[in-house]
């Protein structure tokens, strides 16, 4: 028999390292030969589209195109350390860091755009578009082009740290405040099970993820979508057939991970609430994406068939033995 | 190693003779072989560019379907969209696009494998293959192919697999359970070649299993089942209590066979129905 059911699952999630451990991204930002910026940092591109998204934290901070800003993130000697690309840390901590990079950057440009404009003192200087110029008098004004000119590609460059806030909880009561700040999803599933060949379909799936504010929309739904796939995986495909020890599902013929014609069109919300300590607001979703999916799926199988899976993957082996089992269970009572 | 490009199928059973190789076509098994080091033999014979043998060919009573004509070919030729449709759907369950448009027919007979998905339903047909050598050409049945133990003498070609066309009345259906949409070895799968007479009861029925023994076969006795009952649920439903006992007296002992004899319960309806569907137009079951 075919079954329907519905389920709902729903996580919190910290970013960063937490727990008090420390949890430090540095950006160095440099004025480069041709007017362009140049933005250093040691934050991996894992696919997670960190690239696009700090280069884009750093041009809403300078103002500046994107095109004029060159992003590198690969090599070691030109950079300093911005710690893993993990703990879905790297848009809020990093993104921080060249925020507070970008702002000491601008003060450089101001303090060197005086020297050359022959001013008194730097306020009322705005960076804006690759030029500085003062606000009241908007004819001074020098181009960052013009500026690097005359300083070469050396010398006018800042730094920013950003070191989050963590506490370590309580080594007695396990009690505290681990992580700051905290992102919110919710995942509802809709399915069916088919209870001869246990095979499970997914038909629907509604996830809303509150990403602070989501810098690049388009990367988030990617993230969502990938979230969810990876979950779809773990829950009901990928199985190491793990026995005293060796591993028998050792090649992705055995070893099965969904293909795209087994995932489904997501319908993604992004709930935007902007986080105060965030560069614009936003906050890491890595991981959280995929939490909540596994819960949704398990309840979903629960509300088809009754029956409560404790081990995963449920594949359709799997679950065709647990309802055998449930089968037996209730006869006896 | 060494590889050999054949342009005739004259050379290919020439350099078959000469160096007892192993032939090539769409490689999408050998060449996994080939990198895990279970390639017995040092010469490779490469049959993918003789046109002969990528083709489909009908004639009056029968259909000959080259040896290396890719699975795509098959699903794309209308040849197999009517009553053949069977065979189409078990080639397009194959892999994924890129296997189907590399892999071959011959191949999966070649290869042996238990859960070639091509297999059940030309058995339904009674295929024959057709083989030849520098000592001639030779037809077996693909049944006896399997029984005899995969009996193609190293120095043989498969030309072709042949069949009879099939009555329009009679419908070949497929159905196969794989873990997952695309990409999926069968875990079992069943073809169906059904006819029904006036009476609705069965005039012909031909039944074929892939991964429910050591390789594909008939089923007699459930064929023998069926043969003259009407297909109503509990007839249909007997049927299943038929096979799941075959199967469990075959596979007796095998981890697998507690959820195989559950699971082929949903894979023999949905086959038989998606026949009788084709017949009647209406969904039975």
């Amino acid at each position: 028999m075919k079954k329907r059911g519905r389920g709902i699952g729903l996580s919190f999630y910290g970013t960063g390292y937490g727990n008090g451990f420390p949890d430090a991204s540095k950006a160095k930002v440099k004025l480069l030969k041709d007017g362009k910026v140049g933005i250093y940092v040691g934050g991996t591109e894992v696919g997670q589209g960190a690239k696009t998204v700090l280069s884009q934290i750093g041009s809403e901070t300078l103002k500046l195109p994107l095109d004029k800003i060159i992003f590198i993130s690969e090599d070691t000697s030109l950079m300093p350390d911005s710690g893993t690309a993990a703990a879905s840390r790297q848009t809020y901590n990093t993104g921080n860091a060249i925020k507070i990079a970008c702002e000491n950057f601008k003060n450089r440009l101001r303090e060197a755009a005086r020297e050359q404009l022959k001013l008194n003192a730097i306020h009322g200087l705005t960076v804006e578009k690759g030029e500085i110029y003062l606000e009241f008098f908007p004819q001074k004004r020098i181009s960052f082009k013009e500026l690097s000119k005359i300083y070469g590609d050396d010398n006018i460059e800042a730094e920013g740290e950003f070191i989050a806030q963590t506490i370590e909880m309580d080594p007695e009561t396990g009690q505290g405040a681990p992580y700051w700040p905290y992102t919110f999803n919710a995942c509802g599933v809709e399915l069916e099970v088919d209870t001869i060949t246990g095979l499970v379909e997914i038909e629907r799936a509604v996830f809303a993820q509150d990403v602070g504010r989501a810098i690049n929309p388009h990367l988030v739904e990617g993230q969502m979508d990938g979230g969810f796939a990876m979950a779809l995986g773990y829950v009901l495909f990928e199985d190491l057939k793990l026995e005293k020890g060796k591993i028998y599902n050792n090649k992705f013929s055995k070893y099965l991970i969904p293909t795209a014609m087994d995932m489904i069109q997501i319908e993604n919300i992004i709930v935007e609430e902007p986080e105060y300590t965030a560069p614009f607001g936003a906050k890491g979703i890595g991981e959280p994406v995929m939490i909540p999916v596994g819960p949704a799926i398990l309840n979903a199988i629960y509300d088809a068939i009754g029956v409560r899976i404790t081990e995963l993957p449920v594949t359709p082996e799997r679950l065709i033995k647990a309802i055998e089992e449930d089968g037996k269970k209730k006869e006896e009572i | 190693m060494q590889a050999y490009r054949g342009k005739t199928i004259e050379e290919v059973i020439q350099l078959l003779a000469k160096y007892k190789g192993k032939v090539i076509a769409g490689g999408t098994d050998l060449i996994i072989d080939l990198r895990n080091g279970k390639l017995t033999s040092d010469t490779l014979i490469d049959i993918s560019s003789i046109e002969e043998l990528r083709r489909v060919e009908e004639y009056d009573e029968t259909i000959n379907i080259g040896a290396a004509t890719t699975f795509t070919q098959i699903i794309e030729n209308p040849l197999f969209q009517e009553n053949l449709y069977g065979l189409k759907r078990a080639c397009n369950t194959v892999g994924s696009p890129q296997i189907r448009n590399k892999g071959t027919i011959g191949g999966n007979i070649a290869n042996g494998s238990p859960a070639a998905d091509s297999i059940p339903p030309l058995l339904c047909l009674d295929s024959i293959i057709v083989l030849e050598s520098i000592k001639g050409k030779r037809e077996i049945g693909l049944e006896d192919y399997y029984k005899d133990n995969i009996s193609i003498k190293e120095d043989e070609l498969i030309i072709s697999v042949q069949f009879k066309k099939p009555d329009k009345g009679q419908i070949l259906s497929f159905a196969k359970l794989g873990l997952r949409k695309a990409l999926a070895i069968s875990r079992l799968s069943i073809a169906t070649l059904l006819e029904l007479d006036e009476n609705n009861k069965v005039k012909t029925i031909k039944i074929a299993s892939g991964s429910l023994g050591r390789y594909p076969m008939r089923e007699p006795i459930v064929e023998e089942f069926l043969l003259g009952r009407e297909l109503t649920v509990d007839v249909t439903d007997k049927a299943v209590k038929v096979l799941q006992q075959v199967m469990g007296e075959r596979l007796g002992g095998r981890s697998t066979l507690p959820y195989k004899r559950i699971a082929v319960e949903r894979i023999f309806k949905e086959a038989l129905g998606d026949g009788l569907k084709r017949l009647k137009g209406v969904e039975i079951w």
